[in-house]
């Protein structure tokens, strides 16, 4: 990779836990993550891996019950000519309002619905942050506002700015949540789940135009999903998530094509495939553990076909497959027994890298 | 006419055509109409004509964007809703216009459906026994406590639930098992119909595939057809049989779902299977959906008359739009 990357993000050991009638369920535990500028990476996981708590702690917006125990979140970027770097984690909640949220980091939620206040007009919504922020005079915020809604896309931008989000359709909505977003020119956009909630159509459209405006914009692009297909279209690095911690990340030809961490062997065999007529889907059998409890061992041992009796008693650490692929798993710690993935994912990964024109 | 044209690219079909006409569909519904009027001068048009048949024991697709009106032909043919205009045929008993007690008792016990929202469609104040065992009460199907007991039991074990579930209330259950019930619900009644309206969009991934699985097992053990009404088109094709394809009201086209994921024809079709996401990161990355615009499309839907272009493959268009897709 080259050198000239520069770091935006960067977190570590970041531990997470909330607090429940039941006792504590430690959500994250110990997450170790990197973004570089114009970037993108995924992270993927099953509900309740800890993928949206992770980002909502870059943002400062856990739920009052959430505690972070321990960890760092370095954020780089440029206030005028001067380099800052800072822990998001030593800021108060005023201060990350203040100064990070919205203006530096910026997110784009799943339901545009909910997400935008129905009782506003969507110009003032996308000037709002502007306004606060930027101390922008109002008609400089109109008129960048304008320029944003034509940059994503939407016709007739001046008129559409005295719209009220009823107005618009599921599509349109998203487009005005992303214009948000972009509104103060922030470094850093994280989107979670951002085409859930719309029509694979629309999907296709939204994932396009969040890729084009990275384009011209070169800001860096958190995605949070758990469809494989979004991943494959937009990201660069992907990170697996499992029960609050990574399991397993590289890059996204890395964990497509040459995939080490059982649990990412599951995801991929449970995908539909288009292509072939399977009588059974494949189901990764039993369910994610509760973090309520203690977990031994890799917490994927319980479901995991391929489990080794050390992966009951010991966490296994990162192991590295090359310079930006890792994996924790015990099948690839030195003198482990060989293991090789299921065969039918394995004719599956040939048929795939044989589609993309790549040479085994 | 060219009507003619078609007539003869169908000509190598044939056979399998008539193998489809000898069997007798289960569900036949004919330029279904269902119009909201929302004031004096506006109504929307949700479903505008559709027609198709459903066969017993098999799984028919319906697929669209939101809007399409996709789930409001499963309610108007369970009569939900009140439809507008048109005819609905199910088992031989004509089930649209109005209804006698008779023809409504067949209807409410032969079909059955399955809702999005495991949680919103399951009453939170009664146990799963009870919310299971509604159909049978309503009909008066038990003859004693016990007899509704075993049922019960017996549909539930075959969704995969066990019998100490039977006492438990819905909230106390996850998304997936409460599918299950659901599920578990409609089977009950032992239908002919089984409506799946979006029954796994609000589930996640993971569980998603244990119930589609789940309900195709059910089916090769109960023989019952399904209508299953979906915006996830790889799922669709993972579960159906045959596929219609809703686009503002209108079904554009219609087929097995070879006929369609291979050989689509109408653009809308072409925009929306190339709109999924392929898992294929080197090819996804170069690759760009097709676009479709109604209004700057030039297909006026209410023009279009349905082309049989072989097979059960049939498409909405006029003869030139036909002509000039199966040139392409």
């Amino acid at each position: 990779m080259a050198d000239d990357r520069k770091k935006v993000l960067s977190i570590r050991d970041l531990s997470i836990s909330f607090k429940t009638g039941a006792g504590d369920v430690n959500a994250i535990r110990g997450v170790k993550l990197d973004l570089y500028k114009g970037e993108t990476i995924a992270i993927v996981g099953e509900s309740g891996s800890g993928k949206s708590v992770t980002v909502k702690a870059i943002m400062g917006i856990l739920a009052s019950n959430g505690r972070v125990n321990s960890g760092s979140i370095l954020f780089d970027y440029k206030r005028g000519e001067e380099e800052v770097h800072e822990d998001l984690l030593k800021l108060s909640q005023k201060e990350m309002r203040r100064r990070i949220d919205g203006k530096r980091i910026a997110m784009v939620f799943q339901d545009p619905m909910t997400s935008l206040d129905p009782t506003m007009t969507i110009g003032k919504q996308i000037m709002e942050g502007m306004l606060y922020h930027l101390k922008m005079s109002k008609e400089e915020a109109w008129k960048k506002a304008v320029n944003l809604l034509e940059l994503v896309g939407i016709t007739d931008a001046e008129k559409r700015m005295k719209n009220y989000p009823h107005q618009l359709s599921g599509g349109m909505r998203q487009r005005v949540v992303i214009a948000c977003a972009l509104a103060c020119d922030p470094e850093v956009l994280i989107c979670d789940e951002p085409t859930t909630a719309l029509d694979v159509t629309i999907q296709a459209k939204i994932l396009e135009l969040i890729k084009e405006i990275q384009k011209k914009t070169n800001i860096s692009v958190i995605y949070i999903t758990h469809d494989l297909g979004v991943v494959a279209k937009v990201a660069d690095y992907v990170m697996v998530m499992y029960a609050g911690r990574i399991v397993e990340k590289g890059t996204v030809d890395e964990i497509f094509y040459d995939p080490r961490h059982p649990y990412t062997w599951g995801l991929l065999s449970a995908m539909p495939d288009l292509d072939t007529d399977d009588d059974r889907l494949y189901t990764i059998p039993g369910t994610p553990p509760n973090l309520l409890y203690e977990v031994k061992g890799d917490a994927f041992a319980e479901r995991n076909q391929f489990a080794l009796n050390i992966d009951f008693r010991l966490l296994p650490p990162m192991f590295k497959v090359s310079d930006t692929h890792y994996a924790a798993t015990w099948l690839l710690a030195e003198g482990a027994p060989k293991v090789e993935m299921p065969t039918e994912l394995r004719e599956r990964l040939r048929r795939m890298r044989r589609e993309a024109g790549i040479n085994e | 006419m060219s009507d003619h044209e078609m007539e003869k690219s169908t000509v190598v079909r044939v056979p399998e055509t008539a193998a489809q006409s000898e069997r007798k569909p289960l569900l036949t519904v004919k330029n279904l109409k269902q119009h909201f009027r929302v004031s004096r001068k506006f109504t929307v048009k949700a479903v505008d004509g559709v027609s198709f048949e459903i066969y017993p024991g098999e799984t028919y697709g319906l697929v669209g964007e939101s809007g399409s009106g996709k789930s409001t032909i499963g309610r108007s043919i369970i009569r939900l809703y009140e439809p507008t205009d048109g005819e609905v045929d199910f088992n031989g008993v004509k089930i649209s216009g109005r209804l006698g007690a008779k023809e409504l008792e067949h209807l409410r016990v032969k079909m059955q459906m399955i809702f999005q929202d495991p949680m919103a469609s399951l009453n939170p104040r009664k146990k799963v026994m009870d919310i299971v065992a509604q159909g049978l009460d309503l009909h008066h199907m038990c003859k004693n406590a016990k007899e509704r007991e075993e049922r019960v039991y017996e549909i539930l074990n075959m969704v995969g639930l066990s019998k100490e579930h039977a006492n438990r209330y819905p909230h106390q259950f996850s998304g997936g098992q409460r599918q299950r019930i659901g599920i578990a619900r409609a089977l009950i009644m032992n239908p002919d119909l089984i409506i799946a309206d979006e029954a796994i969009s609000a589930l996640d991934v993971s569980i998603q595939a244990q119930v589609v699985n789940l309900m195709k097992e059910v089916q090769e053990s109960t023989g019952t057809a399904i209508l299953f009404i979906a915006h996830d088109l790889s799922m669709v094709k993972y579960i159906s049989d045959r596929i219609g394809v809703l686009h503002l009201g209108h079904l554009l086209e219609s087929g097995t779902k070879d006929e369609i994921f291979s050989h689509p024809l109408h653009p809308y079709t072409k925009s929306l299977l190339s709109a999924i996401p392929l898992p294929n990161p080197e090819v996804e990355k170069s690759r760009r959906a097709v676009t479709y615009d109604y209004a700057s499309s030039g297909i006026d839907y209410n023009k279009g008359t349905v082309h049989n272009v072989g097979g059960t493959h049939r498409v909405l268009g006029t003869d030139e739009e036909v002509a000039r897709w199966l040139a392409e």
